[in-house]
């Protein structure tokens, strides 16, 4: 199914992530740190922009503490 | 072919970790075999092989159950040792290209992905092309007309294939978007900048089969020539 759930990422992240490598054509794959203290593993941003978020997932792009580059 | 796992292969299996939610993809040798085949294992006990007959079946277990499908399959013992459980992340779709798409959209497959490969320096005739769902593409630095570092384009021979063919870019680029691709960056590199060409892997559930090429520090200034319209001439 279709999934066009995305969170534009504040522009401090962006400007972080336009100049670390991608891991595929458009698309970066990354950690997240939330100021509540979850962490979201794994994650896909597009253009170094948009957070692809599951399905029915709501989150406050105020809410993230940190982004990095998930490396493994 | 469906198996039932070996007692004490299962008990191995329950100790390492799942690949998702009650499954793992495992390459394994049988006992007293030397090569290995890969199998789901859904609760550490019903393996189906990862080959061409996988889709039927699953869908016989469905039909059945798991308890009769368990009750019935031959049992599968494995060389301990030889048990690799496939990680979340390293996962593979197990996917081979269709003849279709391997003849007339001239996909390819197997081969490594671009960062596994070689480094090789540009030739600085050929062009590359970015396929993009965004026109302000956040790679290319369009003040100094040029790649970022890290940045994955394909080759523009691969990318006229894809728009010639009718190809589905997102397929054979194996991309995560669920927005389609709009946009087509073309890219000169100077002889001086390096690459790293290989075949796109299977990923996001996507066949891939494409050609990536990829530019760790990215490209000289004034190598970005132009941008236009995804299948535009």
């Amino acid at each position: 199914m279709e999934n066009n759930n995305q969170l534009k990422l504040p522009t401090k992240f962006t400007s972080y992530l336009e100049n670390l490598p991608e891991q595929g054509m458009g698309y970066q794959i990354v950690d997240i740190e939330l100021f509540n203290g979850k962490t979201l593993v794994d994650r896909i941003v597009f253009n170094s922009t948009y957070l692809k978020l599951n399905n029915d997932e709501k989150i406050d792009s105020e809410n993230i503490k940190s982004v990095k580059i998930n490396s493994k | 072919m469906i198996y039932r796992i070996y007692e004490q292969d299962s008990e191995t299996l329950l100790e390492k970790p799942e690949t998702g939610m009650g499954y793992q993809i495992i390459s394994a040798a049988q006992y007293n075999m030397r090569f290995s085949r890969k199998f789901v294992v859904y609760n550490t006990n019903l393996a189906v092989e990862l080959d061409s007959d996988f889709q039927v079946n699953k869908r016989l277990i469905m039909n059945e159950g798991y308890k009769f499908a368990l009750s019935k399959a031959p049992v599968l013992t494995l060389e301990t040792n030889s048990i690799k459980v496939f990680d979340h992340n390293s996962v593979r779709e197990f996917i081979t290209l269709s003849a279709v798409k391997r003849d007339i959209n001239k996909r390819l497959s197997g081969g490594k992905g671009a960062t596994d490969s070689p480094k090789e320096f540009a030739n600085g005739k050929d062009i590359f092309t970015r396929v993009s769902a965004y026109e302000d593409d956040k790679r290319i630095d369009f003040v100094k007309n040029r790649l970022k570092p890290g940045t994955f384009t394909t080759t523009f021979e691969d990318y006229a294939n894809c728009v010639i063919t009718n190809d589905d870019p997102i397929d054979r680029y194996a991309l995560p978007n669920d927005e389609k691709i709009k946009w087509a960056f073309f890219i000169q590199p100077k002889s001086v900048d390096i690459l790293q060409k290989g075949i796109v892997q299977p990923a996001f559930s996507h066949v891939g089969g494409g050609i990536e090429a990829y530019f760790e520090k990215g490209t000289s200034e004034n190598t970005y020539a132009l941008k236009k319209e995804y299948g535009k001439q």
